[in-house]
C-alpha cells in the first residue's frame, strides 16, 4: 500500500514538473500574440492597435507574470477546462478540439498495440522453441532490422509497396468514413496501413525480448516436468512457459506506449491522419500554448498511467511478485 | 521415446545460450562488416569535396533531339526531371536535375555530425551527473534521478519539437536539443554502473590509502563506466540520427543544407513516391545501413562488455 502512495505521490509530482516544463518553455520562449493579432502585435506606434494588443493581453492574461498564469491555468485544468484556443477567435474550445482529436490516436494506437503483440508471441515463440536454427537466425535478423529502420521510411516503404505500387490499401485518411464497414473506403482500412508502420518496430522489440526470456524459461524444471508427464510442445510452450516469460515484454510495453506517441506523430503525418499528434505539431508551430499543453498533459498522463497498470499487471503475471 | 527426443529440441538451446566463460568473447564477423561501413560512410561524408562527385547542387538537365512538329527540324529540348537511375547519375535525380548519391554523402555530413554532436553532448553532460549522482547519493541523487525520470516521461519527439520551433533551426539548436533528450539514458546507465562499481574492492582499497573523492571518479570509476557506455553511445547515436530525421519530416530540421531526413522528405510525395521512388529510397537505403550498423556495432558491443542495465 505504502508503494503504490508513493508511486502516486511521484506520478503527480512528475505531471506537475513536465506541465511546469512545457509552460516555461512556451512563455518564455514563444510570443503568441502574433497568431492572435497578426501583424499589428509588433505594432507600438499606432494607439487603436496598441490598444488592441493590451485588450487582447488582458483576454488571455498574458500580461500577468508567468508564475501566475502557470497556477491559473493549473486551477483550470484540474476542473477540466482546458481553456481557449490562441487563435483569432479562439474557436473551437481546447476540449472540444480534444474530443475530436483523440479518439483517432486512441485508435491507431491500440490497433498497433494488439498488431504488435499479435506478431510478437506468435513469432517470439516459434524462434524461441527453436532456438539458435535458420528460422530462428532469420527472424533475429529481421526484427533487428525493423527496429533499425526509422519509423518515417518504414512508414514511406509500406506506403510506397502496399499504398500505391500494389493499391490493395487507402494511402490517406479520410475521417467521414464509417469505423466498420465493409467497403473499401472505411476507416478500419484506411488505418491498417499506419497501425502497422508503428506495430512493426514494436512487435521486433517485443520478440527479441519475449525470445531471450522463453529461451531461459525453458530451461526451468518446471518445464522439464510438464514435457515428462507427456504434454506436448504446444501446450507447454503456450500453457505453461509463455506466461512467466512475459515480464520484460510486459514492462516495454509500458515504454513503448510512449514511443508510439511520437511514432503516432510521424505515423499521422505520413498518412494525414488528423490526430493528437498532427494537432501537437499544428499547435507547437502555430504557438498555441493552451493546446500544446493540454495535449502535452493528456500525452504524458496516458504514459504513466499505463506504467503503473503495467506494475499492477506484474501480479497478475506472476503470483510471487504479490508481497 | 517421442517425449525423449522432442525434449532436447525444446530446450536444446543451452549450450549456445549460456555464455561460455571458457571461451574467449568474440565481437564477430558483422561487427567489423558494420565498423566497415560506418567507416566508409563517414570517411565520404568528411571527403566528400575530395571525392569525384557531382556538384549536389547543380542542376544536370538532360536534353533531347526533338523533332518540331511545324518545322520538321531536329531541336534541343530539356527533358522533365526527376530522372531514373543510369550511369551518369547511379542512383538517378531529384525533381531538380540534381544528382542523388552526391546529394546523399552531403547529406550524410549534417546527419552524422547532429548525431555525434548529440550523443557526445548527452554523454558529458548525462554521463558527469550521473555518476556523481550515484558517488554521493543522498539528495542530489534524488534530485537527478528525479530529472531524469521527467525527461524520460516526456514524449521526447514533442519536447523536440517544441524546443526547435520555439528557439530556430541552426545546426547548434537541434544538435543540442537532441543532446538533451540524450541526457536521461545515458546519466541513468552511468549512475546504475557508478553503483555498482563504487561497491568493489578496488575503491575500497584506493579509499584507504587515502584517495579523494575526485581521484576515485576520475581515475578508479570513470574508466570502468565508459568502456560499457561505448556502446550506449554508438546505440544513442544512431537514436540522435533518427530523431533528426522525425524533426525534418515534420518540416522541423536544418534550414541550411541538406540532411538525410530532409532528403527522405522531398521525395516521400505520394505523386514523387509513385514516379520517382528512389529519390526517397536512396537517402533511406543510406539512413537504414547506418542505423543497423550503429545498432548492430553497439549491440555486439554491449554483448561482449555484457552491460546489463541499459535503457535507451
Amino acid at each position: 500500500m505504502k508503494y503504490w502512495l508513493q508511486r502516486l505521490g511521484m506520478m503527480i509530482a512528475l505531471l506537475i514538473a513536465v506541465s511546469m516544463l512545457t509552460f516555461g518553455a512556451m512563455s518564455f520562449l514563444g510570443d503568441p500574440l502574433f497568431n492572435i493579432l497578426g501583424p499589428i502585435a509588433g505594432d507600438t506606434e499606432n494607439p487603436e492597435n496598441v490598444a488592441k494588443v493590451q485588450a487582447a493581453k488582458e483576454q488571455y492574461y498574458l500580461d500577468k507574470p508567468v508564475p501566475e498564469r502557470y497556477v491559473r491555468w493549473a486551477g483550470d485544468f484540474i476542473t477540466g477546462d482546458f481553456g481557449v484556443q490562441f487563435s483569432t477567435d479562439g474557436q473551437p474550445p481546447v476540449s472540444d478540439l480534444v474530443k475530436e482529436r483523440l479518439p483517432r490516436t486512441i485508435q491507431l494506437t491500440v490497433m498497433a498495440q494488439i498488431l504488435a503483440l499479435g506478431i510478437a508471441i506468435p513469432w517470439g515463440v516459434l524462434s524461441a522453441s527453436r532456438a539458435n536454427s535458420l528460422t530462428d537466425r532469420a527472424s533475429t535478423m529481421t526484427a533487428f532490422g525493423f527496429v533499425s529502420l526509422p519509423q518515417f521510411a518504414l512508414g514511406i516503404i509500406l506506403l510506397y509497396v502496399f499504398g500505391i505500387k500494389l493499391d490493395l490499401l487507402p494511402d490517406t485518411y479520410n475521417a467521414t468514413d464509417p469505423f466498420w464497414g465493409f467497403t473499401h473506403g472505411h476507416r478500419l482500412i484506411q488505418l491498417i496501413l499506419p497501425a502497422f508502420t508503428l506495430a512493426l518496430p514494436a512487435a521486433s522489440t517485443y520478440q527479441r525480448l519475449l525470445r531471450t526470456d522463453l529461451i531461459t524459461t525453458l530451461q526451468e524444471d518446471f518445464v522439464l516436468m510438464a514435457r515428462a508427464k507427456g504434454m506436448s510442445r504446444r501446450k507447454v510452450l503456450f500453457g505453461h512457459a509463455l506466461r512467466p516469460s512475459m515480464f520484460s515484454v510486459l514492462t516495454v510495453f509500458g515504454i513503448t506506449a510512449g514511443a508510439l506517441i511520437g511514432g503516432a506523430l510521424i505515423v499521422e503525418t505520413i498518412f494525414r491522419i488528423p490526430g493528437v499528434g498532427l494537432a501537437i505539431v499544428e499547435a507547437i508551430l502555430r504557438e498555441d500554448f493552451p493546446v500544446v499543453l493540454a495535449l502535452v498533459m493528456i500525452v504524458t498522463t496516458a504514459f504513466l498511467v499505463l506504467n503503473v497498470l503495467v506494475d499492477l499487471l506484474y501480479s497478475v503475471l506472476d503470483p510471487r511478485v504479490r508481497r | 521415446m517421442t517425449a525423449a527426443t522432442a525434449q532436447p529440441e525444446l530446450i536444446a538451446s543451452d549450450e549456445d545460450e549460456l555464455p561460455n566463460f571458457v571461451a574467449k568473447k568474440k565481437l564477430g564477423f558483422g561487427f567489423w562488416l558494420a565498423i566497415t561501413w560506418l567507416i566508409v560512410i563517414i570517411g565520404a561524408a568528411v571527403l566528400a569535396p575530395v571525392l569525384p562527385l557531382k556538384d549536389p547542387d547543380q542542376n544536370f538537365v538532360q536534353f533531347e533531339e526533338k523533332e518540331n512538329p511545324i518545322t520538321g527540324k531536329l531541336t534541343e529540348s530539356p527533358v522533365q526531371p526527376p530522372y531514373s537511375p543510369s550511369s551518369t547519375h547511379i542512383f538517378g535525380t531529384d525533381q531538380d536535375a540534381r544528382d542523388m548519391l552526391s546529394r546523399t554523402i552531403y547529406g550524410a555530413r549534417v546527419s552524422l555530425v547532429v548525431g555525434f554532436a548529440a550523443i557526445a553532448f548527452g554523454m558529458i553532460v548525462g554521463g558527469t551527473l550521473g555518476m556523481i549522482a550515484g558517488f554521493i547519493g543522498g539528495w542530489f541523487d534524488r534530485i537527478v534521478s528525479f530529472l531524469f525520470l521527467c525527461l524520460l516521461s516526456f514524449p521526447a519527439l514533442v519536447l523536440a519539437i517544441l524546443i526547435t520551433a520555439l528557439i530556430d533551426r541552426s545546426l547548434f539548436t537541434i544538435a543540442l536539443t537532441l543532446g538533451i533528450l540524450a541526457i536521461a539514458p545515458v546519466g541513468r546507465l552511468a549512475r546504475a554502473q557508478t553503483l555498482v562499481f563504487a561497491e568493489r574492492e578496488f575503491v575500497t582499497a584506493a579509499r584507504t590509502i587515502g584517495a579523494k573523492n575526485s581521484r576515485i571518479l576520475i581515475r578508479e570509476l570513470l574508466p570502468n563506466v565508459l568502456i560499457p557506455m561505448s556502446a550506449l553511445a554508438l546505440l544513442g547515436m544512431a537514436v540522435s540520427i533518427v530523431a533528426e530525421g522525425s524533426l525534418a519530416f515534420l518540416g522541423l530540421s536544418i534550414e541550411k543544407g541538406s540532411t538525410w531526413g530532409k532528403l527522405i522528405l522531398t521525395g516521400s510525395g505520394i505523386s514523387d513516391l509513385d514516379k520517382a521512388p528512389w529519390i526517397a529510397f536512396t537517402p533511406i537505403i543510406f539512413l537504414f545501413l547506418t542505423v543497423v550498423a550503429l545498432n548492430f556495432a553497439g549491440d555486439r558491443l554491449r554483448d561482449y562488455f555484457d552491460v546489463r542495465e541499459i535503457t535507451v
